[in-house]
């Protein structure tokens, strides 16, 4: 493992931070929202100000460094924010809207802005002013009985995991890999994903407040009953179920989320299914489907790649520093040596000593008829690999998954791509032999998961590059294009996409969808204020 | 957040919903429907010590990212480090961790000692 950054290196990147501030955004015409005189931006700034006082409006560079900061590439600076503003109530996020439909000024929320692999806080096109509800974060409800919470955007994971401890709560949350950082929010909106039974997240969502563009507060399902008390126990409400129409979506601005959380089971065994070849993913994706199905399984599978675990704890240079893409044999002697094989599939029980000991025979059984190794924490404790997804599928904290993002050295880079397919063998054999050869093809290394629903599959592919290169940049941004365009010509496209994608990825869902998408955007938001071209929409 | 006066309501407003969130009674006073959220951390700023275990140290010292106690690194450029995000690193927003609560924490940093259970990076 490499030993970081030097004290001289330290000094340069500060000494490049401080003299960046001198300039303000004024002189980058090109991170100005579109067609608006700088004169006006300047002062649909000051009305900002006079709304979240003058600390919480950032438009000048040095202010705007944190929102402009991604992992992706963007090589024509294509996804620089103008600004941020950061409201502290709803009140504030309606006044401040008003503001935005005056100016016809875009305005991209996000919770926590963390959205790591797909642009983290930047927008889908340069000029948008961040709408950063970071600062609204309190947990406003918890009810101990039914199990439910309900939580203002900026409340991050860690603030849950945070209070249901020093409250004794018999409740657990459910992550995903970088849950200490990331909020409930903006991971449950993106439709994100996590690996114990509630898993998948919008799912377990109930009930949501939304401020439209025109300043109306939408609360869905039961929230606008008088006197009532069921929001965060029922979904659907009545008449046309709305809350999906605000998940993924520029329809309005989120600002109250309902979602149900797991009671504390008494007995908690997680297992890893040592698989040594490639080609056994499918074997195990077969094995897999109809225990997810018939909820024997009924945590969020992670079939995880080798090459993708070791990616946490190791640079690449660790592992191989010849030609090309890292061969098999390499990963694979790497795998045996840290005890993993080239696919190490995740799953656990929950409940008590009894039904896990009914149930566990079972799904040993069918696992080592594929060929693999059942694994659990009596051989495998103190294995980081092990030990990593065991934290994963009890809602643990851990952000050690981010150590991929410096896999090709310090400057880092990484982006997202995450087609869904049926949860079927071949399908998962097809989609790792596609993305192996389009990946090795531009010189990156695959190295992927799959997250295994009931019966579909998220393939987690993320592309690493060093984003200090700016060729290496571009092959990134045209490996990605392929795999987007080629992925999609087999039929099978991406469940959620990074803000320089989402164009692209929204052609392939068809027109008719993005029509009907255009005509609400129409409808709710006749300016467009909100996140012009979020998931393609303008 | 240059001082706490300027927060775009009266400091003593703040220092209310501050109290009454710390006191367990948040729950009642935000299902009133009346957001005025303002983050307990603007008006009590968190320790140190704490914002280092529950952010930075989940990498820093845990294998993922380059040992930072014990370096005497300039506070200065921590700062810095933290709100444009380094390399791998993400970059965090004074809506994050506010200007006072970062000053603090690059103080703590800069003097910390090693601490021998951390590792790797
Ligand atoms: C190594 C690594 C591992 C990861 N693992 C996972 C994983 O296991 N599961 C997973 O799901 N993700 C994963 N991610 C992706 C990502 O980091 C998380 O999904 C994260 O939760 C998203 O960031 P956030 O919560 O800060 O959301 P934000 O960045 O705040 O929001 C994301 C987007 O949602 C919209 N949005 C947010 N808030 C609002 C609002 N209030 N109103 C309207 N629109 C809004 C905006 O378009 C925004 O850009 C991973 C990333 C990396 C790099």
């Amino acid at each position: 493992m490499t030993s970081g950054f030097s004290r001289r290196e330290v000094m340069a990147i500060g000494g490049a931070v401080a003299s960046s501030a001198a300039l303000t955004p004024l002189a980058h015409a090109r991170m100005m929202p579109q067609d608006m005189d700088r004169d006006v931006f300047a002062a649909a700034c000051r009305e900002l100000r006079a709304i979240v006082g003058d600390d919480w409006v950032f438009a000048d560079e040095a202010s705007t460094i944190s929102y402009r900061k991604s992992g992706i590439p963007d090589l024509r600076g294509e996804h620089i924010p103008s600004g941020a503003v950061a409201p502290a109530s709803v009140e504030q996020v309606q006044a401040i809207l008003a503001v935005a439909n005056r100016y016809r000024l875009p305005l991209w929320p996000i919770s926590t802005g963390k959205n790591m692999g797909y642009g983290m806080a930047t927008p889908a096109s340069s000029g948008q002013m961040i709408l950063d509800l970071k600062r609204m974060n309190r947990i406003l409800d918890f009810d101990a009985e039914l199990g439910t919470i309900l939580v203002e955007p900026g409340v991050t994971y860690q603030q849950i995991h945070d209070y249901i401890e020093d409250n004794n709560l018999p409740y657990w949350i459910d992550v995903p890999t970088v849950g200490p950082i990331v909020s409930m929010m903006g991971n449950t909106l993106e439709r994100g994903v996590g690996y114990t039974p509630y898993g998948d997240h919008f799912f377990m969502q109930c009930g949501m407040e939304v401020v439209l563009a025109d300043g109306t507060v939408l609360k869905t399902g039961m929230g606008s009953i008088e006197n009532g008390n069921t929001w965060q126990a029922f979904k659907w409400g009545y008449g046309p179920y709305l809350d999906g129409i605000f998940t993924q979506s520029n329809f309005g601005v989120v600002t109250k989320l309902g979602m149900w959380l797991m009671p504390r089971p008494p007995v908690y065994k997680p297992f890893m299914v040592r698989s040594p070849n490639v080609e056994d993913v499918a074997a195990i994706t077969d094995t897999i489907r109809p225990f997810r199905m018939n909820n024997l399984i009924p945590n969020g599978v992670l079939i995880m790649g080798a090459l993708y675990q070791m990616s946490m704890f190791n640079r690449r240079a660790d592992l191989w520093d010849g030609e090309g893409v890292i061969p098999l044999d390499v990963i694979q002697r790497h795998a045996r040596a840290n005890d993993i094989g080239m696919w190490n599939t995740f799953y656990a029980l929950y409940g008590t000593e009894e039904m896990i000991a009914a149930m566990e025979p079972i799904l040993t059984g069918a696992f080592e008829a594929t060929g693999a190794d059942v694994l659990t924490a009596a051989e495998m404790r103190g294995n980081p690999y092990f030990e990593h997804n065991e934290t994963l599928m009890r809602g643990g904290m851990t952000l050690e998954e981010k150590g991929l993002v410096r896999w090709w050295g310090r400057s880092g880079g990484a982006v997202a791509f995450a087609p869904v397919a049926p949860a079927k063998g071949a399908e998962t054999i097809g989609q790792t032999e596609l993305a192996t050869e389009i990946m090795n093809k531009w010189g990156f290394d695959y190295a992927p998961a799959y997250a295994v629903g009931g019966r579909e599959l998220h393939h987690i592919i993320f592309l690493m590059f060093d984003k200090g290169d700016d060729e290496h940049s571009a092959k990134a941004e045209q490996c990605m294009e392929e795999m987007i365009t080629r992925f999609g010509e087999r039929g099978w496209a991406a469940y959620r996409s990074s803000v320089s994608t989402m164009d692209l990825v929204a052609q392939q869902y068809g027109d008719a969808n993005r029509e009907v998408n255009a005509r609400i955007k129409q409808a709710l938001d006749p300016n467009h204020i909100i996140a012009p071209g979020k998931q393609g929409i303008a | 957040m240059r001082t706490r006066r300027s927060l775009g309501f009266g400091r003593s407003a703040a220092l209310a919903v501050g109290l009454t969130l710390l006191a367990g009674a948040g729950l009642a006073a935000g299902l009133s429907g009346k957001a005025n959220a303002q983050a307990t951390y603007e008006i009590e700023p968190r320790e140190p010590e704490y914002l280092y275990a529950r952010t930075c140290g989940y990498c820093h010292g845990h294998n993922i990212a380059p040992i930072i106690r014990g370096r005497n690194l300039p506070p200065a450029v921590i700062e810095s480090i933290v709100r444009s995000g380094m390399g791998a690193m993400p970059a965090f927003k004074p809506t994050e961790i506010t200007n006072t609560e970062l000053e603090a924490l690059a103080e703590w940093l800069s003097q910390s000692e090693v601490d021998p259970e951390e590792h790797g990076g």
